[in-house]
């Protein structure tokens, strides 16, 4: 039986190899709460996939607890879960058209044929594809396949649903729009979603709660801001967003010293002599032509323009301060900005609450 | 060296595989052509033309003795068929939906053996066996011999078409609450149906065909009419074989055009 | 669903229990094979094993084996000059068979392969399986009528001067095996060479800049595959080949296949036998050792 209150998903100490040495899931503990929507990034190969095919039953840990709602799901096949699965290729039933592809579920489960019909019929009009209820899959688009995938799960009113990649095969325009309507659909349906994912991007627009996975572990867990903002460590910082790193160390709290020798006021209380990575994200830097222009009590380096690359709605340059190494900076393409050259001398200004700065 | 040159190398190689193309066609089809062409002849002489006549078809409906061959044939590639589609079939899920289990490797091998075994070999194989363990040669014998090299014949045409099928399909269906035996029987099976037909009608076409094998272990009165005719050609060339061998051509197409159509329809 | 299998669902998962499952899951694979498995292990492991046993066994005055005397006359006799002289005109025969098959499948698969609609290609396959799939005795017998005394393959040698009296030669025979077997061949080959990623021949010959070259260091390896599956194919039936030199060979050229069925039929010889058909499945063993060994193995 559920029990109130208990999280939609917890995993604990969930551990899966695959032969002897391969871990593709290393001790991962998490709570998904009810109603949540909630990503799992990482990169190819992180074991996103691999947690997300446990929670529906496909695979089976080696070791650990998985919970739905309070309840143990230990070795129940996927038949016996109360959660529905989004595949990443779809899955479709190539022999069946949608109004079959959709009833599958509820014919399996054994609902009456006329609530069957009902509910396929109110699911093909939530994913708005009515009229094409006695088509073939192989006769859809790739965005009305993955909206057949998507009333196929939903028809069947899970506890949990669980997208691996839902949208990895459409295009970029077609993908920012089913982003946007699969954000409105969990709304209206106030089912908790499990999203993996390898792009960031996705990731940040869509989540209430992002787990950041790599090599098989959960690295941090928190709401967008928090992982753009305060990466846990270089790995959630790297992969999160554009950055520039540069190595320094520790003179003080608050105070690091970059390996050309300037000292910049940053956000750190790691102890004196500690060699940290000073992280920075493009667009929380400034450029002024000298430092007198620069607003006082924050921090402005002087360096070289190496580079300048145009991206349409705003340019990067990369600047070069001595030997602590290069800062890019993102500037709006605005016709207020003044533009500057390669080899133009200018000032790096940053706030120290810009900063992270990442232990090794 | 220019495009130019190039261009009409290819080309000239092009036509001389066309050549080499259409000629093998003509060796492949001619003699069979030949065949079926005198069987409608009116001539008591194979190699010569008597104007068109059902004389040699007519003589053959009446010839008593092939008819009860055929009927053996028809008996044992039918039981033959359906034995070895079932056990083939399930032989192929267990090699290709199921990774891991105790002697797989030596199934694999043993499963290809069957099909580059030369018939001689086989027969001998089958005979003596039969003979060691007391089994009285008949049609049970010749059946049981047919489902031995079709069992691997009907495999890998059967695993040909699962190893195109997305083992997602499968765990799509168990998502959506499909027992096991639901989800075989409506998601696999279906999508595997083009494979099993066609793995069916290939052991159909060979049952059909063997003759050395069948001549090994048959019985007194259960001769097939493979063998049977292959006895006729032994002792001498008739216009009426010309008839039963176009009977067995026509037959034998109409098995490929099915396949054929399963195959297409398995596609779309 | 036994009792103790619904309490383990309701606890956490430990390695021993995960492996209990997956245990399960071979095991359901396993039963799956298990009728075919059965099935070939009765009736065709058990009567491989047999023949090579009464290959030792001594001959009764019905030529039934007698399991009472071992010997290894049957081994013996296969370094008889008679046997011997068999033996070398069948690999001889199979060999020649499976090159020439080779030569001419080779660039009758390429051209189906390389045309350029996929239409075309479908057609001329369908070309290919309706020989393949019609009746192999028809397909001998076809010869048999064709290269006859009085037949037109004879008028016409007779008329040109260039060739006589063919069936019952060994030209007939090859000509019979080749025929028999050419689209054993084809069909492998065909399936290799379509599957070649063609950029790749392109690159090839923008670095050879020959195409002679690129076919030998490109085409060619890719599709080995393909040559070694249709060699196989052709090579091991060709040396046990019956139905072709029987129906067109005549009494002179004796090949294997016969020979061993004389020894079960006339011949009343079923040890000796049994040592001729073991040998033909020891190179048989060989070659499917090689065959997975090649990884040539497409399904």
């Amino acid at each position: 039986m559920s029990i109130d209150g208990a999280p939609a998903v917890g995993l604990h100490g969930v551990t899966k190899k695959f032969g002897v040495d391969v871990v593709a899931v290393d001790d991962m503990g998490l709570e998904i709460r009810d109603g949540e929507f909630f990503s799992l990034l990482g990169p190819s190969g992180c074991g996103k996939t691999t947690t997300l095919r446990m929670i529906a039953g496909l695979e089976f840990p080696t070791d650990g607890s998985i919970q739905i709602f309070g309840d143990e799901m230990g070795l129940r096949p996927p038949n016996k879960r109360p959660v529905n699965t989004v595949f990443q290729s779809y899955a479709l039933f190539p022999h069946m058209n949608v109004e079959q592809n959709v009833g599958f579920g509820l014919r399996m489960k054994g609902v009456d044929r006329s609530e069957e019909k009902q509910r396929v019929n109110e699911a093909i009009d939530l994913v708005r594809l009515s009229g094409l209820n006695t088509r073939r899959p192989g006769a859809l688009s790739g965005g009305q396949q993955q909206r057949v995938a998507l009333a196929r799960a939903l028809v069947n009113q899970p506890k949990v649903l669980l997208l691996d990649e839902p949208l990895g095969a459409l295009d970029l325009k077609l993908r920012q729009t089913m982003q946007l309507e699969l954000k409105d659909i969990q709304a209206d349906v106030g089912i908790t979603f499990i999203y993996v994912t390898h792009d960031q991007e996705e990731a940040l627009t869509m989540s209430d709660r992002i787990g950041v996975m790599n090599e098989g572990k959960l690295v941090q867990v928190g709401v967008s801001e928090e992982i753009y903002e305060s990466p846990a460590n270089l790995f959630v910082a790297s992969f999160v967003g554009d950055m520039s790193f540069l190595p320094a160390e520790v003179v003080e709290p608050g105070s690091v010293r970059l390996a050309g020798g300037e000292i910049v006021r940053a956000k750190t209380d790691s102890n004196p002599g500690t060699s940290v990575t000073l992280a920075l994200r493009p667009e929380k830097l400034h450029l002024f032509a000298n430092a007198s222009e620069a607003p006082p009590d924050r921090n402005a380096l002087s360096g070289t323009v190496t580079r300048r690359t145009f991206y349409g709605e705003s340019l990067y340059y990369e600047v070069a301060v001595g030997a602590s190494g290069s800062f890019d900076v993102r500037v709006e393409n605005l016709p207020v900005m003044r533009r500057w050259e390669v080899g133009d001398e200018v000032v790096v200004d940053f706030h120290p609450d810009s900063t992270t700065a990442l232990a090794e | 060296m220019t495009v130019q040159q190039a261009g009409g190398r290819r080309s000239r190689m092009d036509r001389w595989l066309s050549l080499n193309g259409w000629f093998v066609f003509a060796f492949l089809y001619l003699p069979i052509l030949v065949v079926i062409v005198f069987s409608f002849s009116g001539a008591s002489n194979v190699g010569i033309w008597g104007g068109f006549s059902l004389r040699w078809y007519r003589r053959m409906a009446g010839n008593e003795q092939l008819l009860a061959t055929l009927e053996n044939t028809l008996w044992v590639a039918l039981w033959s068929t359906i034995v070895a589609t079932v056990f083939g079939t399930a032989a192929a899920l267990a090699l290709d939906r199921y990774r891991k289990w105790v002697s797989r490797g030596t199934f694999d091998a043993i499963l290809y053996m069957p099909v580059i075994i030369p018939d001689v070999t086989m027969a001998v194989m089958l005979l003596l066996w039969f003979t060691q363990i007391g089994l009285p040669l008949g049609r049970l014998s010749i059946v049981l011999a047919h489902i031995a090299f079709n069992i691997s014949f009907v495999a890998i045409v059967v695993r040909a078409r699962l190893a195109h099928m997305d083992s997602s399909m499968e765990e799509a269906a168990a998502d959506l609450y499909a027992s096991r035996w639901q989800t075989f029987r409506r998601v696999t099976l279906p999508l595997i149906m083009p494979g099993v037909l066609g793995g069916g009608l290939l052991a159909l076409t060979l049952s059909l065909d063997d003759v050395v094998i069948t001549s090994f272990v048959q019985g007194p009165g259960s001769t097939t009419l493979p063998v049977h005719v292959f006895g006729l050609i032994r002792r001498s060339v008739t216009p009426e074989i010309n008839a039963v061998s176009t009977l067995m051509v026509t037959a034998s197409m109409i098995l490929v055009f099915a396949s054929l159509a399963i195959q297409r329809r398995g596609q779309n | 669903m036994t009792l103790t299998d619904e309490r383990t669902e309701e606890v956490a998962v430990n390695p021993r229990l995960e492996r209990a499952a997956r245990r399960r899951e071979s095991w359901r694979g396993f039963l799956h094979a298990v009728p075919a498995y059965v099935y070939l292990i009765v009736f065709f492991v058990l009567p491989l094993i047999v023949v090579f046993v009464f290959s030792f066994a001594s001959r009764s005055r019905t030529g039934r084996p007698e399991l009472e005397n071992w010997n290894v006359d049957g081994w013996t006799r296969l370094t008889d000059e008679l046997v011997r002289t068999i033996v070398t005109r069948s690999l001889f025969v199979a060999a020649l068979n499976t090159v020439l098959c080779l030569i001419i499948g080779y660039q009758f698969a390429y051209w189906i392969a390389t045309r350029r609609k996929q239409s075309t290609r479908t057609i001329l396959l369908i070309l290919v399986l309706i020989p393949f799939w019609s009746n192999f005795l028809v397909r001998t017998y076809a010869w048999r009528m064709l290269l006859d005394s009085d037949g037109y393959i004879t008028q016409l040698g007779e008329l040109t001067g260039l060739w006589g009296r063919t069936l019952f030669t060994l030209p007939a025979v090859f000509l019979g095996l080749l025929y028999g077997y050419l689209p054993f061949m084809v069909l492998p080959l065909y399936a290799a060479i379509e599957r070649i990623d063609w950029s790749l021949v392109e690159a090839g010959r923008d670095l050879y800049a020959s195409g002679t070259k690129a076919f030998m260091k490109i085409t060619l390896p890719l599709s080995r595959p393909g040559i070694v599956a249709g060699s196989i194919l052709v090579f091991i039936p060709s040396l046990g080949a019956y139905v072709t030199p029987d129906i067109l060979g005549g009494a002179k050229t004796t090949l294997l296949g016969n020979f061993i069925v004389t020894q079960f039929g006339a011949a009343r010889n079923w040890p000796f036998g049994s040592a001729l058909s073991s040998a033909i499945l020891m190179v048989m063993l060989l070659a499917t050792i090689l065959y997975f060994r090649s990884g040539a193995r497409t399904v």
